[in-house]
């Protein structure tokens, strides 16, 4: 009986040593820490695993989530692509996006799969099947994405991984009021194979995690195929956020930024005003000094021993600042320099707690930040509940090149485009604003208007911005009317309006130079739409006292129709139930009705 | 009951002469009542906060300490820019400005802050008027930029004062405010650079309905849950706050936003809060009928009385906060009194809605809402449409004085068939519509010409534009008088002791249309309706007078200079002679509202008051021909 029972067992565990020993399958983790201007801090977490396609198909999981590996083959997802994001980049102050832009999302949450299908409908089948299963994987309403929230992007996205099938659907569908939380974070940590206990993963708490001024969770699911090998199916966590410094620093039972003594106030004591109790602030040069500890609550615990490396902890935790930067770390850890001077990386020891410090230091040199390529911003103008604008405002910094680029937005329905009224202006750095047509700007457009409660609007612009100009794009939209059920049953702050997605297409004068290239995503605040709402409470009232008034002038007026005014002594004999009265009752009725007069008679 | 009624149907004189002018009469007798009455305390409301989300006073303010060093400096930097040119002229004014608004700018970005300017620059009335605005934006530390509300600080209050105190708070706030992490909302720092036009340049530009002189934002945030305006122009301690709340064409914040600054000012911070420059406000009956009529002659006029005026049109709610008197309140107290209502207003879930939108505030704590104060003006509106009807009756089955005397000594047995026999007599008449519709129509276009003149008249013209009107208004009627009596239509069917029908049916158009717009205005600007209505009045009772001639000369002389007195151009000059105001200035300030602020009092006063003015007049001077 035991050994039957023992047998599937060693089986499983023969299996599992013999994946393990394949190369195919592998764990890799790593942690990127880089200070960025205004006492903020970039840590950007990555989770990678492979696991083979053939074991992947029969189920054999190791560092392959089960729970997620299951959702994917029953909804026939080849590849997804899920973000969980909040916050927005401040992409004036911190430069460009890290991993380009690839790893975020929209605000709250986006999801995008290939997905293997006969046809459409199929593919939306499961489509829904997928979301619904991931809503219950990641607490999140994912299952809120139905039709109207559900596009199939033509140009914006481009699978990442090798795909064999033909029949594959894009299917992209958006929560941009989605609030994430802690309650999505411990889903992901579980797909995780150290599940935060060990290696950099162990720094994840919700509560700094979720303090941080942007923060952004991404799964992306891919089939790989090396040119010499079988196929891989590779997961990738990644977890980007940029902490405030001072902030993460407060002490979590004293949190409050409560005014400083004014003995530790740092004043400009060249003033001619300075006194005891006056104080011009000078803002600080030095670089902040801080701590793994500080910042995140905890220290790295040890290595995640799945690691697969022959050295395990081998640069899983890098720091991007400048060799001269001094740098106290744990005992037992190493660090390796870069060339380039600018970044070092650490080896740290397989069981023994990590921990970086870093002294508070006056900076000479700086890591330079990229430039982002363009910077978007989208608004609503107008104001009214019953039509508005949209402005989109492009800026291409670059002096010489020009920037094309995919720009994709999905509207609700309810929010309906005028795409006749798209106008563009042009503002050189002179500074002077042109009117051009929108063929010069607009290179391509791909439009599927909106159908009421069933979907979404969906545009599609291949753009074109010349260098060292704004373009600004304009168009008028209506607001719809929802009907009284439509509106959400939570407190009425508008509706949200899904961030537009910008896709750019490589830099014209370098595109000859770039054998590869990942392309670069941006996307702009999500925004909040006003719409004519009802004040649900007066229904009530309303209802009540029309009721009343109703019940009042229905009941006079109908008495007034239905009862004939006779004289009294003809009410006499109608009153009475004989034969005789009945006949004079129904004589009086026949004289009114040919005397026409219906009833008044006083 | 029933006998009067009888009375009346076989008595037409009294039906359809007497009758109409007991009833308007009684209209405006019980409106001009009904308001008195509102101070009452049966008739008014304790405030209360509806917006559960709001909990003003709910959180400890932290703004002290430390926070009161970095003022003193910030206050002694900006104050030395600005030395040696307080009494200066227009050119050094400039560029005071602009060292003030550089060091603003570069105080803001010390702490932190995305700053941008906006250049802006109007021309009303033959002035211009320019200036630069400087904002700066905390963002929200996990916001996405979807909702914001809006600080705003003026270099000069809406009284011209220098508010240095005003503008040092608010740097010292947003270096404050930078370090919180609870905020939900972005939070907009706005320095503009007058009362006036700067807010309005500004939020015109954050909607995108600026004109081109005005530049787009080059920064911007969501859509804006609410603003605060902060007045704090002398050196020495306050006692109390002034919570200024009026709008543009007598628009108000909603109420929550009012009681939440009150409540926070006197229940947290223990500041008095006054309103309506009511300094000592006993809250007896006179205090607070002073008050309301304070609140309405406002609402009435529809300028806007400081920076927080021009937000309301675009659904944003505002207030001015302005430190008076002298007390031991300081600036700290202010500035913690501004972080617990930026609390509150972080609170909102959603844009304010749940309290009022429309009423007469008569004490910090006390109000009518729209449902108790309308009938007022409703009734004022009413006495105008009931005339109109009358008249229409009176020229359809009324003709005149057809001997009130056969049917009144009438038994009662006979009363009903005589009453239809009279009617009958009397016939139903053809009513001539040509004259008295283009007459009315007419004169309704006709007001479109004083308004064009006096929006785009230069300053200077004003005064002698506004006395020539004052001259055209006596003549034009006259003029129209005496067309009207001599190339009317004969109707000689008319006795010659009554009022041809034309007359009659002018007087109905006319009056027609002002209850009916009257009516309209009173839901929107119930102080404005109510003054018109006011105003026009005595033009219920004024007609072509049928009686001899020596008594009608008397009679319509008498009552034209009453009219004339009660004109749109003679009523703006006492009320400036009264309140010690120039004509000049008041018009310019009219036009300015015109062209800036979208100030629709002008309309209403020339398109809807004057010409019933001149109908009235026109038909009481038509006695004299």
């Amino acid at each position: 009986m035991t050994a039957l029972f023992l047998l599937p067992l060693l089986l499983l565990m023969a299996l599992s040593t013999l994946t393990s020993a394949a190369p195919d399958s592998d764990y890799h983790e790593g942690l990127v820490l880089q200070p960025l201007p205004q006492s903020s801090l970039l840590a950007s977490f990555n989770f990678r695993s492979n696991t083979s396609q053939v074991s992947f198909e029969q189920r054999h999981f190791r560092y392959f989530p089960r729970a997620l590996g299951q959702i994917l083959q029953h909804a026939n997802t080849k590849e997804l692509h899920l973000r969980f994001t909040t916050g927005r980049w401040d992409a004036e102050s911190w430069g460009s996006r890290p991993w380009n832009g690839s790893k975020e999302g929209n605000t709250g949450v986006e999801l995008w799969a290939w997905i293997d299908a006969p046809d459409d409908d199929g593919a939306f089948a499961k489509w829904i099947t997928l979301t619904q299963s991931l809503s219950g994987l990641f607490c999140a309403s994912m299952n809120f994405i139905d039709s109207t929230r559900t596009t199939r992007p033509i140009a914006s996205f481009e699978p990442a991984g090798d795909h064999s099938s033909s029949q594959l659907h894009l299917l992209h569908g958006t929560l941009p009021g989605e609030v994430v939380c802690t309650e999505n974070l411990t889903p992901f940590l579980k797909l995780l194979p150290c599940k935060g206990k060990a290696g950099v993963s162990s720094l994840f708490d919700g509560h700094k995690l979720f303090d941080a001024s942007w923060q952004s969770m991404a799964i992306d699911v891919r089939p790989v195929c090396p040119e010499s090998g079988e196929c891989l199916v590779q997961i990738e966590q990644t977890v980007d956020m940029v902490l405030d410094i001072d902030r993460s620093k407060r002490p979590r039972d004293n949190p409050i930024p409560r005014p400083v003594p004014a003995e530790q106030l740092v004043c400009d004591t060249s003033k001619p005003y300075n006194a005891d109790d006056t104080c011009y602030p000078l803002e600080k040069t030095a670089e902040k000094g801080w701590s793994l500890q500080e910042i995140f609550g905890r220290t790295i615990s040890g290595v995640c021993p799945l690691t697969e490396d022959e050295n395990p902890g081998k640069e899983t935790v890098c720091l991007r600042v400048p060799h001269e930067r001094g740098v106290i770390i744990s005992p037992g850890a190493s660090e390796t320099r870069n060339p380039d001077g600018l970044s070092r990386c650490f080896n740290l020891e397989p069981s023994s707690p990590f921990d970086l410090i870093i002294p508070e230091q006056e900076a000479l040199t700086h890591v330079p930040l990229d430039e982002p390529a363009l910077s978007a911003e989208r608004t609503i103008v107008g104001h009214g509940q019953e039509r508005g604008g949209m402005r989109i405002i492009f800026d291409n910094p670059s002096s010489s090149s020009t920037v094309d680029f995919i720009y994709f937005e999905t509207l609700p329905w309810f929010l309906r485009p005028y795409v006749h009224t798209l106008h563009v202006t042009i503002i050189g750095r002179d500074g002077i604003r042109r009117s051009v047509p929108v063929s010069q700007i607009v290179k391509e457009t791909f439009y599927r208007p909106a159908i009421d409660r069933e979907r979404g609007t969906q545009l599609e612009l291949a753009l074109s911005v010349p260098a060292a100009s704004t373009v600004t794009l304009t168009y008028d939209f209506e607001k719809a009317v929802l009907r009284y059920t439509e509106y959400p049953p939570d407190a009425n702050r508008g509706f949200n309006v899904a961030p537009a997605v910008i896709k750019l297409l490589g830099l014209r004068d370098q595109a000859q130079s770039y054998e590869y290239y990942s392309p670069v995503y941006i996307r702009t605040t999500s925004l909040l739409l006003p719409l004519p709402t009802p004040d649900f409470s007066m229904p009530y009232n309303v209802i009540i006292l029309t009721s009343t008034v109703i019940a009042l002038a229905f009941g006079s007026i109908f008495n007034l129709l239905v009862r004939r005014f006779v004289a009294a002594d003809e009410a006499a004999a109608l009153t009475a139930q004989t034969f005789k009265g009945k006949i004079v009752g129904k004589v009086v009725a026949l004289r009114d009705r040919i005397k026409g007069k219906g009833s008044k008679v006083e | 009951m029933l006998v009067p009624t009888r009375n009346l149907r076989s008595n037409p004189h009294l039906l359809f002469v007497r009758l109409p002018y007991l009833l308007s009469f009684l209209c405006i007798v019980v409106g001009v009542i009904w308001l008195l009455l509102l101070p009452l305390n049966e008739y008014s409301r304790r405030t209360y906060i509806s917006e559960n989300a709001l909990l003003p006073g709910q959180v400890h303010a932290y703004f002290s300490g430390s926070e009161q060093n970095i003022f003193r400096g910030y206050k002694k930097e900006l104050g030395g820019l600005l030395v040696g040119g307080a009494g200066g002229n227009d050119g050094e004014d400039g560029s005071r400005g602009e060292r003030g608004n550089g060091k603003v700018q570069s105080i803001l970005r010390a702490a932190g802050l995305k700053v941008a300017t906006q250049n802006y620059e109007y021309t009303s009335a033959g002035i211009r008027h320019q200036g630069q605005n400087t904002y700066a934006i905390i963002n929200a530390p996990r916001g996405d930029a979807t909702e914001a509300i809006v600080l705003v600080a003026a270099w000069k209050t809406a009284d011209g004062e220098l508010n240095i105190n005003g503008i040092t708070l608010a740097l010292t706030l947003a270096r404050y405010f930078k370090r919180w992490s609870l905020w939900s909302k972005d939070i907009i720092f706005l320095i503009t650079p007058d009362s006036k036009s700067g807010a309005q340049a500004w939020i015109d530009a954050y909607h995108d309905m600026h004109p081109p002189s005005v530049q787009p934002l080059p920064l911007k945030s969501g859509a804006l849950q609410g603003a605060l305006v902060v007045e704090y122009p002398f050196d020495h301690r306050f006692e109390s706050l002034h919570v200024v709340y009026d709008g543009v064409n007598g628009q108000l914040p909603n109420l929550d936003l009012f009681n939440t600054a009150v409540s926070i000012a006197g229940g947290q911070m223990g500041i008095g809060a006054v309103l309506q420059e009511m300094w000592d406000h006993d809250d007896s009956y006179e205090a607070r009928l002073e008050t309301i009529l304070r609140g309405m002659v406002k609402q009435g006029f529809g300028y806007a009385t400081g920076a927080h005026s021009s937000f309301m049109p675009y659904h944003v709610d505002a207030i001015t906060l302005q430190t008076k008197g002298e007390g031991w309140q300081d600036e700290m107290a202010l500035g913690r009194t501004v972080e617990s209502l930026c609390r509150s207003l972080n609170n909102l879930l959603e844009h304010l809605h749940q309290s009022f939108f429309f009423y007469l505030l008569m004490q910090s704590n006390r109000f009518v809402s729209i449902g108790t104060y309308l009938p007022s003006a409703m009734l004022i509106a009413g006495n105008f449409t009931i005339m109109a009807i009358a008249l229409w009756m009176r020229t359809g089955y009324y003709a005149g004085s057809s001997s009130p005397s056969t049917s009144a000594g009438a038994p009662a047995e006979e009363k009903k068939e005589t009453t239809q026999k009279g009617s009958d007599a009397s016939g139903v008449m053809e009513r001539q519509l040509a004259l008295p519709l283009t007459f009315v129509v007419g004169l309704h276009l006709l007001g479109l010409l004083p308004l064009y003149i006096f929006n785009n008249l230069s300053h200077q013209y004003f005064s002698s534009a506004v006395y020539t009107c004052i001259i055209a208004d006596i003549l034009l009627p006259l003029t129209l008088a005496a067309l009207l009596t001599h190339h009317s239509p004969s109707t000689p069917s008319t006795p010659a002791n009554t009022i041809p029908q034309h007359y009659l049916l002018i007087k109905s158009f006319s009056f027609l249309l002002l209850g009916l717009f009257l009516s309209t205005l009173a839901t929107l600007n119930f102080s404005l309706s109510f003054m018109i209505g006011l105003l026009c009045a005595p033009l219920t009772f004024t007609n072509r007078t049928t009686s001899t001639s020596v008594l009608r000369y008397i009679f319509s002389t008498i009552g034209l200079v009453i009219l004339n007195v009660l004109s749109p151009p003679v009523v703006l000059v006492g009320g400036c002679w009264y309140a010690g105001v120039s004509v000049e200035s008041v018009l310019t300030q009219a036009a300015f509202g015109w062209d800036v602020w979208g100030m629709w009092t002008q309309v209403v006063v020339w398109c809807v008051w004057w010409p019933a003015w001149v109908t009235g007049c026109a038909l009481l001077g038509s006695s004299m021909f």
